[in-house]
């Protein structure tokens, strides 16, 4: 048989899925990036752009860590309240689709207001904790390699409940040595580091 | 007339009837000052502005809202629990508008003329459009309940169903109840907007009541027998509110049990005697707070968009209207299957919409939608509850992805409340500002 003659039976058999499935042509397409994307705005805000305090920005996120956490999200190796409900929504190259489109978008630092003198403990728990040997520039930095996020300029209740939840529950994905470090720290701690880093614009 | 630009072309033909004529035909992106209207600046219709004209610029967008200032449904039981400013739940287009660069024209829409494609307004004005977003919410339907009217709701027996002044109405009343008097709650039939609120609302009246007013009670007469997230609402009520025991703040009464109120004899400045039940038991309220049944806003019946249930036919795909072309309905007003009818969800249409109209201005397929909903309640200040759901479109039913959201698990911790609390209010703050800034 030539590749002509199973090139023209593939077309066929796909002429017939299509006429069989009509409407169901589109959705086989996929959704664009940012059709998926835009589904996460209600919560993170447009662009990825977070509101609220708690929950986190993800704009300009490198599309490595932003797809490696909804994936741990998914197989429910990071623990979450809503995050592995909803990430279970979506198949691995949509998660790939979402996270491409979020590292597009422009990071705004949180405009919430920081306490400065819980900051100032904060910057030197950094140091003394060691935080600043892989958080560098004071937690602007992001290494797709060890899922290190940008922390500076982020809300700090959300950086906060990271922390505490780091403390509280099992991450078998992170560093050993970070959870080790974090389980030592008091809750004034966590908030004196997440209004430190959160003051970092 | 190759060298007349879209506008010129409509200018040039004398307006409305030209539009209709062109607005079959594809388009480029040359064509692009194609006017939409959006109906309705709440959490879908904010959305679908915005988007549209984050989507492509040159799409002239003109909003028709009624009220000058938007107040929240979501989070606003806060506000008659009495943890929450009213003043928190207000906001304006104005900044979203600027910025995003959309027209706002404050004034009430009165009916959409789907064949000559225009939408005319109680100020006398006409505006036409190429497509019109349609999203005006829910109407209620007084006459369910004999003896109650729009005119009691607006004086003794709010609904607050609608955030803004009956909000604030229902919350004075609660303060100047006395300690032991009895709050009715009585929620809508099915379907209706935002299916956990009555209950969310029961909770945390219970909550003002328990630590203001502990002689009280609120009892819950339901034209239903289940209800939205009930699991997680009665187990929250057995655990703060003494549920299910002689000390329970309240009580509910099910369709079957009595629930079905079928009239009223409303109070002179707050609550009413409420006939519920076939028996027709008398119940007295000192606070009652009727959330009518519902249809679809009263612009969308009035335009012919609704089917006989009272509520819109779109399509999935686009929320085109199935009975009027160029008309999309979103949020509440719209049938949209399996996706409730909250805010969250009208949010995910604006997106869908936006994104359908701006494809089909330019003669393109819109491409395949993704939907989300995400629903918060709280049962205290510091225990929050949610529902979640990833939807797709399967042959022309909006269907949740198989094994994605669901519900908080019923045995959670105080710790994994406490932060589902804390992600409600957030998720306020993020959706406020997808829809106003």
């Amino acid at each position: 048989m030539g590749h002509r003659k199973i090139r023209n039976l593939v077309l066929a058999g796909l002429m017939a899925a299509g006429t069989m499935a009509l409407s169901g042509t589109a959705d086989a397409a996929g959704a664009s990036d940012a059709m998926l994307a835009n589904t996460c705005a209600g919560c993170h805000g447009t662009n990825g752009v977070s509101g609220g305090p708690a929950i986190p920005s993800i704009a300009g996120m490198k599309k490595e860590i932003l797809f490696s956490m909804m994936q741990q999200f998914k197989d429910q190796s990071r623990p979450s309240t809503i995050m592995g409900r909803i990430a279970k929504g979506y198949s691995e190259g949509e998660l790939h689709q979402i996270a491409a489109f979020f590292e597009k978008q422009k990071w705004v630092n949180t405009t919430a207001a920081t306490d400065a003198a819980m900051a100032a403990k904060g910057a030197k728990l950094h140091k003394s904790k060691k935080c600043k040997g892989c958080h560098e520039e004071n937690g602007a930095t992001q290494d797709s390699e060890e899922n290190m996020f940008r922390m500076a300029g982020q809300w700090p209740g959300s950086l906060y409940l990271m922390m505490k939840n780091y403390q509280a529950h099992d991450y078998p994905n992170a560093p050993k040595k970070m959870i080790k470090r974090l389980k030592k720290l008091s809750d004034a701690d966590l908030h004196a580091l997440a209004n430190f880093y959160a003051s970092q614009k | 007339m190759a060298n007349l630009t879209r506008r010129t072309f409509i200018q040039a033909a004398g307006g409305v009837a030209a539009v209709g004529l062109i607005g079959a035909a594809p388009r480029d992106a040359a064509a692009a000052k194609a006017k939409v209207v959006v109906l309705g600046g709440g959490y879908g219709g904010a959305i679908a502005a915005k988007y549209i004209r984050m989507a492509d610029p040159t799409i002239d967008v003109t909003m028709i809202e009624q009220d000058h200032n938007y107040y929240s449904c979501p989070l606003s039981n806060a506000v008659i629990g009495g943890f929450r400013d009213i003043n928190v739940q207000k906001h304006s287009w104005a900044k979203a508008a600027s910025k995003h660069g959309y027209k706002v024209i404050h004034d009430t829409a009165t009916l959409i003329d789907p064949k000559k494609k225009v939408v005319k307004l109680a100020g006398g004005k006409s505006v036409p459009y190429d497509r019109i977003v349609v999203s005006p919410g829910v109407s209620y339907k007084y006459g369910d309940i004999e003896g109650h009217s729009k005119k009691i709701s607006e004086t003794v027996i709010p609904h607050a169903w609608k955030a803004g002044p009956q909000t604030v109405m229902l919350r004075k009343q609660l303060e100047a109840m006395k300690d032991g008097g009895t709050v009715i709650i009585v929620p809508p039939k099915n379907p209706f907007r935002c299916p956990p609120g009555p209950y969310e609302r029961v909770s945390l009246i219970a909550y003002y009541l328990k630590h203001h007013k502990p002689k009280s009670k609120i009892l819950i007469l339901d034209p239903k027998n289940k209800f939205s997230k009930k699991g997680l609402f009665e187990g929250g009520w057995k655990k703060h509110y003494g549920y299910g025991t002689g000390k329970s703040l309240m009580e509910w009464l099910p369709a079957d049990g009595g629930g079905k109120v079928v009239s009223i004899q409303p109070g002179s400045t707050m609550g009413a005697t409420v006939v519920a039940g076939d028996m027709e038991d008398e119940h007295q309220g000192d606070v009652v707070n009727i959330i009518p049944n519902q249809e679809a806003g009263k612009i969308a019946i009035d335009s012919g968009l609704a089917d006989k249930s009272g509520w819109c036919p779109v399509d999935k795909k686009t929320f085109e209207s199935k009975l009027h072309k160029g008309v999309h309905v979103i949020g509440d007003a719209s049938i949209a299957t399996k996706m409730p009818k909250s805010g969250y969800a009208a949010n995910s249409q604006g997106k869908v919409v936006a994104n359908a109209v701006v494809a089909m201005l330019h003669g393109k397929d819109p491409g395949t939608a993704s939907y989300v909903n995400t629903c918060y309640s709280f049962l205290t200040p510091t225990h929050g509850i949610s529902v979640a759901a990833v939807y797709k479109l399967k042959g022309g039913v909006i269907s949740k992805v198989k094994g994605s959201g669901g519900l908080s698990p019923g045995d959670a911790s105080d710790e994994f409340k406490a932060q589902e609390a804390q992600y409600n209010e957030s998720w306020y703050g993020s959706i406020m500002s997808d829809m106003f800034a």
